[in-house]
């Protein structure tokens, strides 16, 4: 990945992580403050529910005191305690009475807990009323299932004593806690209440009333009662109505208790029964003792602003952070590209240099850290290409050096033999006149001899330097090297006399189907010529030479093992020098002369060598040297 | 001295002449119109078939001061004549003949002999072959009739023409003089009645008026004779009104509908016994009526003791400990004031004991709270009335010639155990749950004189020696005046 992707990548990352971070802040505090305020909105309902609880509680004890106080009731209890009391006669009562006081429930009881009169159920005369006399004693109203004939309902209770005579008439009255409670209630926007009356053992939805009576498709709030039911603790849940997360509601459900009524005859009620300040905390925690779960007050908060608001920052933070991605990938791209356009211009200006291009300048464009790495790229370059010249010049003169020592050791010896022929000529003139003819022929062979001799070392000389350029034509190596190995045949096979001694073994490795290559045949035969003499002359006293073809991707590998002393890493790196030799006789030309051939034809040549095992020359040449040249250019 | 005997006698004189017109007061007189008010609005003078008991009451009460039949009963079912002076039949109850009273006119003016009331019985029951001789009317049916004179005796046997009108035109001791079908009868005195005119000149008949607007018309002296609930007669009768409560003449009984629900006999039994009979009469009916587990009252059978009227929750949750009973509707006529009451008393007793039963008006009914009047003293005739009308299979009483042991209780000569039989068969299964025996009652103003509210009352107006052709006016203290004596050939 390039230096400027990585910039991308960072700046984009930094920007996402930015708006990642601020956004998750922002949806979390959006959400503690959303459920504060679901809190203090169900609180304030559960607090104006208490409030209106008690304030009708207080309404119908007031009432139920009035019909207690009443004519009518005053009259019923004088004739119970006179024995003339006709129950018959009082069947119809309550329900005057109810309706004058508007009241829901009212029923008369007489001191042994029968019912005289009952508004709500007419025909229930002469039955047992549980909850006298266990909460006469109660100031307060408090919550009761009351039994009806179309089933069961919740009330708020109060009982009133009307005391003539010995035996006491009880009055208890109430009203329904129904949809028409809650609809006094002031429900904020968005905040709805649900009264479930626990009137079944079981989950019953058609006990689950609201505003306009029983609430339909509830069952999900089924848990959360349940829930209250078995702790008669308040409790919290979210309902989720659909799939769509805005359409849930937070609940909050409050448990309403009642006392609980034992039968008249056992009266075994806490004579303190809990009055409407009790049926307050009933609204909180609460012991169990005594009490039974009548109802279940449910405040339900919707979550859809919530939601909508967290799905407007997440949409937004999206936006922003699409945005700021764009424009970090924008800015990125810029600065990037100018942050490493000197570093990009740097690593081609190496890439260049690298390749060989040693005049390559970069431009310093800044003052800062990237400017002083160009300024010293810049030294570097100067630096390499001056000591190549140097380096080049010090090789030519080492060469120039290697060339004259070379030319002085060739031609000293030639020219010494000269030098003492024609010393003996002059000597001879001089004191054997006799036999200065004898010596004249001898003397004059000699220096026929050392002058061609001279003639010899000057034409490789010429040679040399006069290397022919590469006539290519198809030309298939493995033909080259069997013809390299025929002109080697008899000399590989050594002298009759110490034939076991001095054979060299010959080894071909050539590759089947080697490609023909655009080769020079001729100058590639004089190469590997070099090459095998080489190893003939590594190995004096026998061994193997080993020649191997094969293919490497586009190109072709010769290469020429020997067994001989081998070469120390000194000599490997100076054997291609011209005029460098490690043989006693020699011009030093021979491998200067493969490495020309070799690098006429696109290829590169190389030695391998271990002392004492052996050299390996390899040489490695291009299928098509047009392809090769082309790419130089 | 003298001034002070003159004082004295002048005193004297007066006291008397005080005691005389208080005397004179009480005593029977002419005149004045009787105001009766009842409930039902009939909008024709005519008993329906299954006309509820108030409708049935009042129509055939209407009526009897119309009409006469040839015979009427007695409290202890003993026949006595009416139109027929006397009458026999033959022993196998087939062949009847009655003797026609003489002289006996229809308001019409026209004789009412034998040849005239012979076509009206005819036209009354076609499956009797009816004769008219010189004096008499012949009845012959093709099966025995040993108890046609408790039919005759019912008021579905009034001998009635009707006029142009459609109006009856009868014997009775009234005649028609108005009629505005649903509100107001006016009858006029038939001068020449057979029984003699009766006291006042005219009895206005209103209708449609519910029990509570007759009560406050009694009270506002606006009603002479009222109908009221049963349980409401000793309250009149405190007030300073006269009630009357007749014998228990209805049967107030639970009926399952055909398609019930509760066809299980053990849900059946079960609710029979998990109803409480005592609280509802001392309660809701204050004390009137009884409670009642046949069809016929004790005062018709002497047996009905044998059924009995017990709760018993328990044994009705054991009836029902394996089973799951189905809700069940309770329905009631509206127009009975106590009717309601009594379905929720019913409903709770029987929700006791696991039974749900719902009081409602509307829906498919399983049960019906019904009234069913016993018309007869006959309790033969009464239970096969009391049969029709609950819907049941007639009573199959075996044949019993006339000579087997008889007991006094049915006219027709059956025996006691045959009644039982027929009576237990027909409350086998329990199709019907009896309820209540309850009578009839009624109340009269200050200003109604001779109507004697003792018990021995079949809750008709033309009983014998208890009839509203009886009955005379006074006026109040406040307003005292002299009113005429009786005059010749009164009754």
């Amino acid at each position: 990945m390039s230096f400027r992707k990585k910039l991308l990548l960072l700046f984009a990352a930094t920007v996402l992580l930015c708006v990642a971070v601020i956004s998750a802040s922002v949806y979390s505090t959006i959400r503690r403050s959303f459920e504060r305020a679901d809190q203090d909105r169900a609180n304030a309902v559960a607090a104006q529910f208490r409030s209106e609880f008690q304030r009708r509680g207080q309404e119908v004890a007031r009432k139920v005191e009035s019909v207690a106080a009443g004519e009518t009731v005053q009259r019923i209890a004088l004739d119970m305690n006179r024995g003339a009391a006709d129950s018959g006669d009082h069947v119809s009562e309550a329900r005057a009475l109810a309706g004058q006081q508007q009241l829901d429930f009212l029923e008369l009881v007489d001191s042994r807990a029968t019912i005289l009169s009952s508004a709500q159920w007419e025909a229930k005369f002469g039955y047992p009323e549980a909850a006298v006399p266990a909460a006469a004693g109660t100031a307060g109203a408090f919550l009761k299932r009351e039994e009806l004939p179309q089933g069961a309902t919740l009330g708020l209770f109060a009982v009133r004593v009307a005391r003539v005579g010995e035996q006491p008439l009880y009055v208890i009255g109430g009203e329904r806690l129904d949809q028409g409670f809650l609809s006094t209630l002031d429900i904020p926007t968005g905040t709805r209440v649900l009264l479930y009356q626990n009137l079944d053992a079981k989950w019953n939805p058609k006990s689950l009333l609201d505003l306009n009576g029983p609430a339909a498709g509830v069952d999900k709030i089924a848990p959360l009662v349940a829930k209250v039911r078995d702790t008669l603790q308040e409790s919290q849940g979210v309902i989720r109505w659909t799939s769509d997360s805005a359409d849930a509601e937070v609940f909050h459900a409050i448990p309403l208790t009642g006392p609980v009524f034992n039968s008249p005859n056992q009266n075994s009620v806490n004579q303190s029964a809990p009055n409407l300040n009790s049926a307050n905390q009933n609204l909180t925690n609460q012991s169990t003792a005594n009490q039974q779960l009548l109802g279940v007050l449910l405040v339900g908060s919707s979550r859809r602003p919530l939601i909508e608001l967290q799905r407007q920052v997440v949409s937004t933070a999206m936006l922003v952070g699409g945005v700021g991605i764009l424009v970090a990938v924008l800015t990125s791209l810029w600065f990037a590209a100018r942050v490493t356009r000197p570093v990009v211009s740097l690593a081609e200006a190496a890439r260049r240099v690298a390749a060989g291009d040693l005049a390559t300048k970069v431009e310093v464009e800044s003052s800062d850290e990237l400017g002083e790495l160009a300024a010293s790229f810049n030294r570097m370059t100067e630096d390499l290409v001056q000591q190549k010249d140097r380096t080049l010049q010090a090789e030519r003169v080492a060469a120039w050096r290697e060339l004259a020592r070379r030319l002085a050791h060739e031609l000293k010896n030639p020219l010494f033999p000269l030098q003492v022929t024609v010393e003996n000529l002059m000597r001879a003139k001089q004191k054997s006149p006799e036999m200065f003819e004898e010596v004249f022929h001898e003397g004059t062979a000699t220096l026929l001899a050392e002058i061609d001799n001279l003639k010899t070392i000057i034409g490789r000389f010429s040679e040399f330097s006069k290397m022919p350029q590469p006539q290519r034509q198809p030309t298939q190596v493995n033909e080259v090297v069997r013809s390299v190995l025929r002109v080697f045949h008899a000399q590989l096979r050594g002298n009759d006399n110490d034939k076991e001694k001095n054979q060299i073994s010959v080894r071909t490795e050539l590759a089947e189907a080697l490609p023909e290559i655009s080769a020079d045949p001729d100058l590639l035969h004089r190469a590997l010529q070099n090459l095998v003499l080489n190893a003939i002359d590594a190995m004096p006293h026998g061994g193997a030479l080993t020649i191997r073809t094969a293919t490497l991707g586009d190109r072709i590998e010769i290469s020429v093992s020997d067994t001989g002393s081998g070469l120390t890493p000194e000599e490997c790196g100076r054997l291609f020098t011209p005029y460098y030799t490690t043989k006693q006789h020699g011009t030093g030309l021979g491998l200067a002369i493969v490495q020309s051939v070799v690098s006429d034809h696109g290829g590169k040549i190389s030695v391998a060598s271990t002392k004492e095992k052996g050299t390996t020359f390899r040489i490695e040449l291009p299928y098509d040297f047009s392809a090769f040249s082309a790419s130089l250019r | 001295m003298r001034r002070t005997a003159y004082r004295f006698l002048a005193a004297i004189s007066l006291l008397v002449v005080a005691a005389n017109s208080a005397t004179a007061a009480t005593r029977p007189h002419y005149g004045g119109t009787l105001r009766v008010m009842l409930q039902s609005a009939p909008n024709a003078l005519d008993i329906p078939a299954n006309a509820p008991p108030p409708d049935y009451w009042d129509i055939a009460r209407t009526l009897s001061l119309i009409g006469d039949t040839l015979v009427t009963l007695d409290a202890q079912g003993r026949p006595q004549p009416a139109l027929a002076a006397a009458w026999q039949s033959d022993p196998s109850a087939r062949h009847w003949q009655f003797t026609l009273r003489r002289g006996v006119k229809f308001h019409d003016g026209s004789l009412a002999s034998p040849a005239a009331v012979a076509p009206i019985l005819d036209a009354l029951h076609p499956g009797w072959n009816v004769r008219a001789s010189a004096d008499s009317i012949s009845i012959e049916s093709e099966t025995a009739t040993p108890s046609l004179l408790a039919e005759l005796a019912l008021p579905r046997n009034l001998l009635l023409k009707r006029n142009g009108s459609g109006l009856p035109i009868g014997t009775g001791p009234f005649q028609v003089a108005e009629w505005q079908p649903a509100k107001l009868l006016k009858l006029a005195a038939n001068e020449e009645s057979w029984a003699g005119r009766p006291f006042v000149d005219a009895v206005e008949i209103e209708f449609g008026k519910s029990l509570r607007d007759q009560a406050i018309a009694l009270e506002l002296d606006k009603a002479d004779i009222i109908e009221t609930a049963s349980q409401a007669a000793n309250g009149a009768q405190r007030k300073g009104t006269s009630s009357a409560l007749s014998l228990p003449v209805e049967l107030l009984a639970l009926v399952f509908s055909p398609n019930s629900r509760a066809q299980d006999p053990r849900l059946r039994e079960a609710l029979a016994l998990a109803i409480d009979r005592k609280p509802i009469q001392s309660v809701l009916l204050k004390g009137a009526g009884e409670p009642a587990a046949s069809i016929l009252p004790n005062w018709m059978t002497g047996y009905s003791a044998v059924f009995s009227a017990q709760a018993n929750p328990q044994r009705a949750r054991a009836l029902l400990a394996d089973s799951r009973p189905p809700a069940l509707n309770l329905s009631y006529d509206p127009r009975d004031p106590q009717a309601q009451l009594i379905a929720d008393r019913i409903a709770l007793n029987a929700r006791e004991v696991g039974i749900t039963v719902q009081v409602s008006l509307s829906g498919a009914e399983d049960i019906r709270l019904l009234r069913v009047v016993l018309p007869s003293p006959d309790p033969t005739t009464s239970l096969t009335e009391a049969a029709r009308q609950l819907g049941l299979p007639q009573p199959a009483f075996p044949v019993t010639p006339r000579g087997n042991p008889l007991d006094g209780r049915s006219l027709d000569g059956r025996s006691l155990d045959d009644l039982y039989q027929a009576e237990r068969s027909a409350l086998d299964g329990y199709s019907i749950i009896p309820l209540f025996h309850l009578p009839v009652a009624s109340a009269a103003s200050a200003r109604v004189c001779g109507w004697a509210p003792d018990q021995d009352r079949l809750g008709e107006w033309n009983e014998a020696g208890h009839s509203l052709a009886d009955v005379w006016l006074v006026e109040s203290r406040a307003g005292l005046q002299a009113n005429s004596l009786p005059q010749a050939g009164s009754r």
